[in-house]
């Protein structure tokens, strides 16, 4: 009898605790040190690991607590980029800061450990870590630099691909790339075909697990072109998109099922994401499931973001 | 068409900085040398006629009278502000309010704040849950309308967050959960639930509000709804929640939008019943004339005859606009629109985000401007 696995992960950033928000506050104003700021860093992060011990998680994820935005730490990481204006982050009521690419792009990496803090994970957990896919990376950003987009996802991707690299290296097991822009507005063959060219540098030969996150839109119109990419897992935002649209492609991967809200503070119920993954089980009989909030977490109070990891620990319990 | 004297009427938008001495007084912290200086500055340029109002309040302790009564001078602190930089249409740079989505949350029935959410870098604001079907408390502007009335030398043109943006900016429990079981697709649960929550609050809070202010004597309320166009399916939503708010209320209505295509509007925003005016951001915009106010040709386009409020400083940069520059934006508007009598001027925004010495300069530029405007004319 086919057994269906279902995992479970995180699959973005996670909100501060209003304690660290009272503090990165504080060192602003110069009323603590940065030091202090620190420690309430790696106090939220110990929660976090804690919090994922508790819900039995497959990967670990950092959290990505003292990223600014998606693309911030890589203004430090890779050459070339600028911080641009303050920018709206697709529909949200939140902004990200524009990179602005004013020369070539290339990875130095030097601060690689500030923003991906393996060494506070626990030794023995599964690391994923979560990167900007190189499409969404160079489509929103402000190219001044480079004579095509195509170029210029070029370079990202080469640059993404030496930071896997080095982050392999320091132990990640899982590579997870957020695509959002890629079903943002009409999407063409030829982005398509681009995004699919930069994953083959981003990924090939790594030796590791892989994943495209999709959210805050509905790619099922070019499903199969995604379908084709190399990557092991698509991830797919269940409050964007219809499941019943699934069953009409050959779903030849594993399934990031983005089925916890990242963006309502509603409680999601075990029986209606039993019956979600139940239908697409049916549907599509994919290798496995990862269940998964839809997007980054962040955009909840921390407290309600906490209750959304015990809810999605409770129905991998259950469904798997 | 308006005569010549009453072209580019200038107005204000909606918030300006809170003044020092009111957040000090309001924290609890001792008033600064500086706090007294901005009042003594301020008091000096605007004729402001209760300075020692203030003061004798500052030498009290905090109470709740107080409180009220420190709100209500800097209302009319910020209304003589607005005045003396010769604005025809004004209010009190919404000095009482908390900010344009707190405020009305904090004062409407069915919601609970849960925490902090981001806005960007380190800036967070509080977003509230809708946890019950919302209703109407209060009429949570009107006793500031009153004292603004009361005291206003110009015309007042209140602003008041729409339905959209506070249905947008909240998140919504009740209506979802309310629908559970109904849908099989999440999706369509979702924007079903956010349908009922955006109608529920135009219907049940936003209405009993527009109505509390016209019948004191309102003549014109702008509609503030800077999250409109961040998600196009929903515009018909706005479209019937702002026919269901404003209907048979008999005031001038506006709407304010800002830092957005406009393109998304059209053609359902044409269904608007009750709005004489767009009030829109474009000064922000980067590029030449044409780049920046290119838009506004979206009004020919479909055949939208409604008075235009012009963006024409932006409310993001230090830089003063020179009135010569806001001149020639009201000049460009004029050569697209081809009616003059449609167009009134101001900044992008609120100025809540500038200093009280920046958003003065600019008020003063767009009132010259428009005074250069108004002779280009003649």
């Amino acid at each position: 009898m086919y057994i269906l696995v279902v995992k479970s992960y995180l699959t973005g950033s996670f909100p501060r605790s209003e304690q660290l928000i009272e503090a990165t506050r504080a060192a602003i104003r110069g009323k603590t040190s940065p030091s202090a700021a620190e420690e309430a860093f790696r106090r939220d992060l110990a929660k976090l690991i804690q919090l994922q011990t508790q819900a039995g998680l497959d990967f670990f994820v950092d959290g990505q607590l003292n990223w600014q935005d998606l693309f911030r730490p890589f203004s430090e990481l890779f050459t070339g980029i600028q911080l641009g204006s303050l920018v709206r982050w697709f529909d949200n009521n939140t902004f990200y800061r524009k990179p602005v690419v004013v020369d070539r792009v290339r990875f130095i990496g030097t601060t690689l450990e500030r923003y991906f803090r393996h060494r506070l994970l626990p030794p023995n957990c599964a690391k994923k870590a979560i990167l900007p896919g190189p499409y969404t990376f160079a489509a929103m950003s402000q190219n001044i630099a480079y004579q095509s987009i195509a170029d210029l996802v070029d370079d990202i991707a080469h640059s993404l691909r030496e930071t896997v690299t080095q982050l392999r290296e320091s132990g990640y097991c899982y590579f997870q790339f957020n695509e959002p822009y890629i079903c943002f507005g009409k999407t063409t063959e030829s982005e398509l075909n681009m995004l699919k060219d930069a994953l083959e540098t981003c990924t090939k030969g790594i030796g590791e697990k892989t994943a495209l996150q999709i959210y805050f839109g509905d790619p099922s119109s070019f499903l199969d072109a995604i379908l084709d990419y190399p990557i092991d897992c698509v991830g797919l935002d269940f409050y964007a998109m219809s499941a019943d649209s699934l069953s009409e492609h050959d779903f030849t991967k594993e399934l990031g099922c983005g089925c916890i809200d990242g963006r309502n503070s509603l409680l999601e119920s075990s029986d209606d994401l039993k019956k979600l993954v139940a239908k697409i089980e049916e549907d599509v009989d994919p290798d496995s499931i990862f269940l998964c909030p839809n997007c980054d977490l962040e955009f909840l109070p921390h407290s309600i973001a906490e209750k959304k990891l015990r809810i999605l620990s409770e129905a991998s319990r259950a469904i798997g | 068409m308006r005569g010549l004297e009453k072209l580019f009427p200038v107005q204000e938008i909606g918030s300006l900085p809170k003044a020092p001495w009111l957040l000090s007084y309001l924290r609890g912290k001792p008033v600064t040398q500086a706090d007294l200086d901005h009042l003594e500055k301020w008091s000096s340029i605007s004729g402001f006629e209760a300075k020692t109002d203030v003061l004798s309040i500052l030498s009290e302790p905090k109470t709740f009278d107080s409180e009220r009564r420190i709100r209500n001078l800097a209302s009319l602190f910020a209304l003589r502000f607005l005045e003396s930089a010769g604005l025809d249409y004004v209010y009190d740079g919404e000095a009482n309010r908390i900010e344009m989505y707190e405020h009305p949350i904090r004062h409407s029935q069915g919601f609970e704040f849960y925490g902090h959410v981001r806005s960007f870098d380190d800036r967070y604001y509080r977003k509230a849950a809708c946890v019950r079907k919302v209703g109407f408390r209060e009429a949570y502007h009107l006793s500031e309308f009153e004292n603004v009335k009361q005291n206003a030398r110009r015309k007042v043109k209140v602003p008041v967050t729409g339905p959209y943006t506070l249905a947008d900016w909240s998140f919504n429990e009740y209506y979802q959960n309310r629908l559970s079981g109904r849908y099989n697709d999440l999706r369509k649960l979702k924007l079903e639930a956010k349908r009922d929550f955006i109608l529920d609050l135009a219907k049940e809070v936003i209405r009993p509000n527009l109505l509390a202010l016209a019948n004191a004597g309102a003549e014109w309320i702008q509609i503030d709804e800077p999250a409109l166009t961040t998600k196009p399916e929903e515009v018909p939503f706005f479209v019937e929640a702002f026919n269901e708010c404003t209907s048979k209320i008999r005031c001038k209505f506006s709407i304010h939008i800002c830092y957005s295509d406009y393109r998304r509007l059209y053609p359902q925003i044409l269904e608007l019943k009750n709005c004489s005016q767009l009030a829109l951001e474009f000064a922000n915009r980067a590029g030449s004339l044409s780049d920046a106010y290119g838009q506004l040709n979206l009004l020919n386009e479909y055949g939208d005859k409604r008075e235009i409020g012009l963006g024409v400083a932006d409310v993001h940069v230090d830089t003063i606009e020179t009135p010569g520059a806001i001149r020639d934006r009201i000049g460009f508007a004029v050569k697209t629109l081809g009616d003059p009598s449609r167009i009134y001027v101001n900044p992008d925004c609120g100025l809540r985000t500038r200093t009280w010495d920046i958003a003065y300069g600019k008020l003063c530029s767009i009132f010259s401007g428009a005074e250069l405007a108004r002779q280009q004319m003649a």
